[in-house]
């Protein structure tokens, strides 16, 4: 284990009602790394997203999750997020009764360096929804209802935008969206990278997102188990060959025990 | 004053099980509170000055009910059933009519609109707020005109005030009339009452629009009791929002009795900490073609309790008539305690009574992605209230209105004054 990793999950094995879905999986991302997590449907990506968050619904059986020199396996979500960790859901939640603009604020309350007043807080809000092409008669609304997929992920990038958290997980903030959407999803992860140097962990299967970033490490994930782990090349070679070969290996290992 | 209870206040019509105790509540009036006089009536003097009185309208229009009265003879088994000294064994085809059926009929038959006029939360509760006012404030639009007026109520701990006011619409007039519940506490806990006792009268085709702001501060007991009469084709829509007070109470009963009459109802409410919110809206249709709608919108939190019952009464011969009743609410805690019971009473069978309720726990992906944004379960219930107060502020009739529900919010979540600020 890499002990200057900003994120560091070792040995993680987590299950849900008694199934077991992650498998004595390791992970570490360095300050200002950008990782990228692939895998077939159903392989355990967002649940490790969400484990790693702090998700009450999971439990974890064995291993570490550490962040920013600080054990955090045993911390609620809401203290993670404040220790720095953002992350983006693939299926953001809708809660009607609270609109956008208040439960934006409510976000910031009481992060030092971040809480501003009201007219900066406005105005803050409005500058980013303009860099996200977002109308601002979103921000009235009630969050997330009505919204179409497309504005749902613009939500959250406007969220990773303000809050620039030191790393944040975004768990196919790209799925599922057209081309000007795609582009507004991938130039809020340029302005989140350029703005404070965040770390990402980007869940994926579209490589196309990844095209103009540069990618520092690829996991593979299958059955729940991280499979492979390498350098940017692999994104081409995923691209051509797709997961069935790690597919085929991790049968394969399954059957020889 | 003594400690007051008024028992049997804000009563369903038709009453379901008493072991689910919401057939009605009773209200306990704080003692040692003192009578005062706090209450300003904001209008043009083309609307005080007037010798038009509520009892006087509702006479008229009963002069015209009466002219238009038909002489067919009415052959219900309930009619038969009403009439009769006695049940009668040798005649099965006539019903025994429970208590409250027999009292509708009776009502029906006499179709007398003085005598079947309520308020929402009851006879009581209207005498206590009328001794409390010491005099009733009639505003009367004349034929044609477009009226706006403000009652304020400005409660202060220790003291117990109320509002009586009588409206009486004009035919094709508008009226827009706001009520301010306001009870300020000046950061103490003090126990305190505020009320209000209203009587409209929405003549012939006139629009009346009745708004109440209830912003009282934690101690506060607020009683807001209402009746209304409307003549044919009178449109009333009422705002009540609710958003602070211990123990509050709001009671409306409405008797559409003029054709084609129209009565919307939006209420929105909050209740914090042991907050107590109950709400009687009884909707009579009398009249062909009426039309009704209730909507209510609320947030509970902390191991507040609200009963809200809505019943709307679809009366023989209100063909064409329609009624319909919703309510969303947000239970923001585990320890909240919520009753709804929508009632649709039907004797005719040309007309449409909907009802439908949304009412949801907070669900654990919804707390957990407010978790992942950094808010703890106390600041997701914070968040809730918050955005319902801001709702409040945003639609609220006048600044100083805004103000009060401002100085509420400040009360009851942090940070409340930057939404203020960020809407300067
Ligand atoms: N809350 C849950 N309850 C039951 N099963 C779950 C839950 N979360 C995930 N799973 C199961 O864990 C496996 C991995 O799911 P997921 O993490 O969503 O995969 P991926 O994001 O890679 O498609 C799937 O079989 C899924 O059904
Ligand atoms: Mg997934």
């Amino acid at each position: 284990m890499s002990t200057d990793a900003l994120l560091s999950v070792a040995n993680l094995t987590a299950s849900v009602d008694e199934k077991t879905i992650l498998h004595n999986v390791n992970l570490n991302v360095r300050a200002g790394e950008t990782h990228v997590l692939m895998g077939p449907n159903g392989a355990g990506k967002s649940t490790m997203g969400h484990v790693i968050m702090g998700d009450p619904v999971y439990t974890v059986n064995e291993g570490t999750i550490t962040f920013d020199g600080a054990d955090i396996t045993e911390l609620s979500c809401d203290k993670r997020s404040r220790a720095g960790l953002f992350l983006s859901f693939q299926a953001p939640v809708e809660i009607p009764g609270v609109p956008l603009s208040s439960f934006l604020r409510a976000t910031i309350a009481g992060r030092p360096g971040l809480e501003m007043k009201g007219k900066e807080f406005r105005r803050r809000v409005k500058e980013l929804a303009a860099q996200l092409d977002m109308d601002t008669a979103y921000l009235n609304r009630e969050l997330g209802v009505g919204f179409s997929g497309g504005e749902k992920k613009k939500v959250e990038m406007l969220q990773l935008l303000l809050l620039q958290p030191k790393l944040a997980i975004l768990d196919e903030t790209d799925s599922g969206l057209d081309v000007d959407a795609l582009s507004v999803v991938s130039r809020g992860m340029d302005a989140y990278r350029a703005s404070c140097d965040g770390s990402l962990v980007i869940i994926t299967h579209n490589t196309r997102i990844l095209e103009h970033l540069t990618v520092d490490r690829v996991h593979v994930m299958v059955g729940g188990r991280i499979v492979r782990e390498d350098d940017a090349s692999l994104i081409p070679w995923i691209d051509e060959h797709g997961f069935e070969s790690f597919e085929r290996e991790a049968a394969g290992t399954a059957d020889e025990r | 004053m003594d400690a007051l209870t008024i028992k049997h206040a804000s009563a369903m019509p038709a009453p379901t099980w008493s072991w689910l105790r919401m057939n009605d509540t009773k209200l306990e009036i704080p003692c040692d509170l003192e009578r005062v006089r706090a209450v300003t009536v904001e209008a043009d003097e083309a609307l005080t000055e007037t010798h038009a009185s509520f009892e006087g309208a509702v006479a008229k229009l009963q002069e015209r009910l009466d002219a238009e009265r038909t002489g067919l003879e009415d052959t219900r088994a309930c009619v038969r059933a009403a009439a009769r000294e006695a049940e009668d064994l040798n005649d099965l085809d006539t019903p025994a009519l429970s208590a409250y059926q027999l009292r509708a009929t009776r009502d029906e038959l006499a179709n007398d609109v003085a005598a079947a006029f309520e308020t929402g939360i009851g006879i009581d509760a209207r005498s206590y707020l009328n001794f409390l006012a010491g005099g009733t404030v009639v505003l009367a639009t004349e034929e044609g005109a477009d009226e706006a007026a403000v009652v304020r109520v400005a409660g202060t701990a220790g003291g117990a005030a109320a509002a009586s006011v009588d409206v009486v619409a004009a035919p094709n007039s508008t009226l827009d009339l706001t009520v301010s519940l306001d009870g300020n506490g000046e950061g103490s806990d003090a126990a305190g009452l505020i009320g209000s006792e209203l009587r409209v009268f929405a003549g012939p085709r006139s629009h009346v629009n009745v708004c109440v702001y209830v912003t009282a501060d934690a101690g506060f007991t607020a009683l807001d009791d209402s009746g209304y009469v409307l003549d044919e084709g009178a449109r009333v829509t009422v705002r009540h929002t609710v958003l602070g007070g211990a123990h509050t109470a709001t009671g409306l009963a409405a008797d559409l009795r003029g054709d084609t009459a129209r009565m919307d109802v939006d209420t929105r409410y909050l209740a914090c900490g042991e907050d107590t919110r109950d709400f009687n809206y009884i909707i009579r249709h009398h009249g062909r073609k009426t039309v009704s709608n209730m909507d209510a919108n609320g947030v509970l939190t902390g191991t507040s309790k609200k009963v809200l019952r809505g019943t709307i009464d679809l009366i023989h011969g209100c063909k064409g008539s329609e009624g319909s009743e919703r309510e969303t609410v947000l239970l923001a805690n585990q320890g909240v305690d919520n009753k709804t019971v929508p009632t649709i009473l039907c004797d005719e069978d040309d007309v449409a009574g909907n009802h439908g309720a949304t009412i949801g726990h907070v669900r654990p992906e919804q707390l957990f992605y407010l978790g992942c944004r950094g808010l703890s379960q106390e600041a997701a219930e914070a968040l809730f209230v918050t955005a319902k107060l801001e709702d409040a502020a945003l639609s609220a009739p006048d600044e100083q209105i805004r103000a009060n529900v401002v100085r509420l919010g400040s009360a009851l979540v942090d940070d409340f004054k930057d939404f203020e600020e960020e809407l300067a």
